[in-house]
């Protein structure tokens, strides 16, 4: 056992928290709390913040160098991003480009792919949504209908993706559509669509915070380029469940990282209130502090994995489901603890001013159900890891 | 960053495992645990001692085997999957204090531990309400220790007693008279409890200060070994459990094809998982970051009672009417884990070190 960052790595931290100390002019919980910024104000931010960490070489830090990489390690990288959390930096725009299909396209996308589109994912000048699911398609994901239809050299794509994170300000679009109807893995495939077009409609959704982070999209015989179909005909489905992959693992310990801020502001209100010497308050908190460390402990464990060259099993679903779980205990604690107060959003009178507990407590609602439901990843651990059979 | 054993430990893991399958199969154990008056079986941990695993975490130039907290905790994990009977852990926290008593006394007393020539444990707790506050009213003077004991696990059979006092650590042999041993009926009889009065002559080893100092530190191995015993004893638990659910029909199928079970089973697997991962980090702290050890260890032992408690308990509860019988195995697992959940540091006075180390 060794659960020490080397030399490097803690050389390599104190390089990204000094960088970050001296280019990170307002916390993500300031911006948020700024009346100024509605949430087209929120998303320039991060995208700002988005081309600081390009131009410093700090996304897509994995990837060969030739895609705007430094061949970085999965520790290293995780460093990196628990180092953003820790110090409550913006969070970028582009992840779901950067964090899925970057990767989809290092791995299964041609060489003309990767050069029209990675140095603009990177820079954050187009930003990506991805249309997976559709309104009878969630966790069932491989039952969807949208369909793409051949024309001369190019597709039509015709359907309707929902829940779609980022969608009202993407401005392109990663699809799992359909090429064969009867062939239920075999006739997905993976396509590239500009949302820019006639046949595209976005509409924002309104979430339960009150936010439209996500949306709908509609397409009605909407084009894809022949050249911007990623993989085979039929290969989408693969190309889709390995890129889910690479997104497990070296977020390992930005989770904790991130509840470490969560749990400091929790005590500050605590104490602000007068209640933290309470026997029940404190075994409250204690327990959330023990939740909190036991999900940085898996976190290592899965770094130490990901560090031996392994991939991570099915077994990244218990990550999911600790954190997301724990972070809904969390600001439930929160609400319970804090008082009336709590609940008051960032900008009502008498509001605390530090963190928006209602809006986390609302949003963690979410964390359960997005990138695969809790039920979803407790059917991957009975059947993937405890071989239980099947009726 | 590598979280799995070195190949020394892995080995001594996997050896641990075969000795026990082969020398303490769990209805031999059971047999003990239920019936022989001691509750061990001595002259398997004679032979234990023989092959070392009494000075597991004791330096090799003091005489141990020099493993360290993670070869302990790799061991226990072991015993708490045999549900292994004895005080094999209350050895090891007895030789904790030993390791740090000056007096030549406590060299000779941890010598007779780890060659397995004496059982020696600690006997600290008077309250009858869990944790101490570590200002003993057992007395000291004149050669002579006067007072009660309480909770001390197999007290009734040890030859000799570390004894918190007013005046710091006496140890006293058994002696013919003078030491007076209740058996307490617990609820896991497997641990033979007992209370102690003491009217004896004694021999004092450290003064208060030291006393402190000592039993905090095996207090903290104590609640890191108690982790890992339940870390086994889970795994363990959810084995049975998993078997059973796939040979016992109900509905004309395996009931582990019903999906209520396998969402069951599954959130038994992460709280087993979740506390290996915490387990084996504080055991690591132990080692090699002495900074965060008393917090990780708070944090582990913590975890595995509650994550311990509830999988116990599922496991009895998807056994369903045989699980509740004394014939079948989950109770055996459901009383260690609870006496394990409360003793060796309770969940409360863990919770309260998170904070305190947090200056919370």
């Amino acid at each position: 056992m060794d659960l020490q960052f080397t030399p490097q790595h803690e050389k390599f931290r104190s390089e990204v928290r000094g960088w970050i100390d001296a280019n990170l002019e307002r916390r993500w919980t300031e911006e948020l709390r700024d009346p100024a910024n509605g949430e087209n104000e929120l998303v320039e931010v991060r995208r700002s913040w988005q081309a600081k960490l390009n131009e410093a070489g700090y996304l897509g830090m994995d990837w060969p160098e030739e895609w705007g990489g430094r061949g970085a390690t999965v520790v290293e990288k995780a460093i990196f991003l628990e180092e953003s959390l820790r110090a409550d930096s913006p969070p970028i725009p582009n992840f779901l480009g950067i964090g899925l299909l970057g990767p989809a396209l290092i791995h299964h996308g041609t060489e003309d792919q990767r050069r029209r589109f990675i140095p603009k994912m990177l820079s954050g000048e187009e930003i990506w949504c991805q249309g997976f699911s559709e309104p009878a398609a969630g966790s069932d994901l491989a039952s969807l209908r949208c369909r793409a239809e051949p024309d001369g050299e190019d597709w039509r794509i015709t359907g309707q993706k929902v829940w779609t994170t980022f969608g009202p300000w993407a401005d392109w679009i990663f699809v799992l559509a359909r090429t064969d109807m009867d062939d239920r893995h075999g006739g997905i495939s993976f396509f590239l669509v500009p949302l820019d077009q006639e046949g595209c409609d976005v509409r924002p959704l309104l979430q339960i915070s009150g936010e439209s982070e996500f949306g709908e999209v509609f397409f009605d015989g909407a084009l894809a380029k022949g050249e911007h179909l990623v993989g085979k005909i039929g290969e989408g489905w693969r190309i889709a469940m390995t890129v889910l992959s690479y997104e497990r693992g070296a977020s390992a310990l930005t989770d904790p990282a991130r509840n470490d801020v969560f749990l400091a502001d929790l005590v500050e209100g605590l104490r602000e209130n007068g209640t933290l010497h309470l026997p029940d308050v404190r075994e409250k908190l204690a327990r959330l502090f023990v939740q909190n460390e036991v999900i940085r402990a898996n976190g290592y464990r899965t770094l130490a994995t990901l560090a031996s060259g392994s991939a991570p099993g099915p077994e990244s679903s218990i990550e999911k489901l600790l954190w997301s779980e724990y972070a809904q205990k969390q600001s439930e604690t929160a609400l319970e603890l804090l008082g009336p107060r709590a609940h008051l959003r960032l900008r009502s009178p008498l509001a605390r001013t530090e963190m928006d507990w209602a809006r986390e407590f609302l949003w963690d609602r979410a964390g359960t159900i997005y990138s695969g439901s809790s039920e979803i990843q407790r059917n991957i651990i009975s059947k993937r890891v405890l071989n239980l059979p099947t009726s | 960053m590598q979280f799995n054993l070195d190949e020394d430990r892995a080995l001594l893991k996997q050896s641990t495992r075969e000795l026990l399958e082969s020398e303490s199969p769990l209805t031999d154990a059971r047999a003990i645990m239920e019936d022989s008056s001691e509750g061990y079986d001595k002259a398997l941990y004679a032979n234990l001692a023989e092959l070392g695993y009494m000075g597991l975490a004791v330096p090799e130039e003091e005489g141990g085997s020099g493993v360290g907290a993670i070869g302990l905790v790799a061991v226990l994990e072991e015993l708490g999957r045999a549900a292994f009977p004895g005080p094999f852990l209350d050895m090891a926290m007895a030789a904790e204090v030993l390791r740090g008593v000056k007096e030549p006394e406590g060299a000779e007393w941890l010598r007779r531990l780890v060659a397995g020539e004496a059982l020696v444990l600690i006997a600290n707790s008077e309250s009858l309400s869990g944790d101490e506050p570590i200002e003993p009213n057992t007395h000291f003077e004149d050669g002579r220790v006067t007072g009660s004991k309480h909770f001390v696990p197999f007290g009734a059979q040890a030859d000799a007693m570390l004894v918190s006092t007013d005046a710091g650590l006496v140890v006293v042999p058994k002696p013919d008279a003078g030491w007076n041993a209740d058996l307490l009926e617990a609820l896991d009889h497997a641990q033979r409890l007992a209370s102690i009065d003491f009217d004896a002559s004694c021999t004092q080893l450290t003064d208060s200060g030291t006393a402190a100092t000592l039993l905090e530190s095996a207090h903290q191995l104590g609640a890191l070994g108690a982790a890992a015993l339940m870390l086994g004893l889970m795994e363990r638990t959810l084995e049975m459990t998993l078997s059973y659910t796939m040979e016992r029909q109900a509905f004309g199928a395996p009931i582990a094809t019903f999906q209520v079970l396998q969402h069951r089973q599954a959130d038994m697997f992460i709280h087993t998982e979740s506390t290996r991962a915490a387990v084996y980090r504080a055991a690591w702290a132990a080692d090699h970051d002495p900074d965060s050890a008393s917090r990780l260890i708070a944090v582990a032992k913590a975890a595995a009672g509650d994550a311990g408690r509830w999988v116990a308990g599922q496991s009895i509860q998807l056994h369903g009417g045989v699980g509740y019988t004394w014939e079948y195995d989950p109770h055996i697992y459901l009383k260690r884990i609870k006496t394990l959940e409360q003793f060796y540091g309770t969940t409360r006075s863990q919770l309260e070190k998170v904070l305190q180390a947090a200056r919370i």
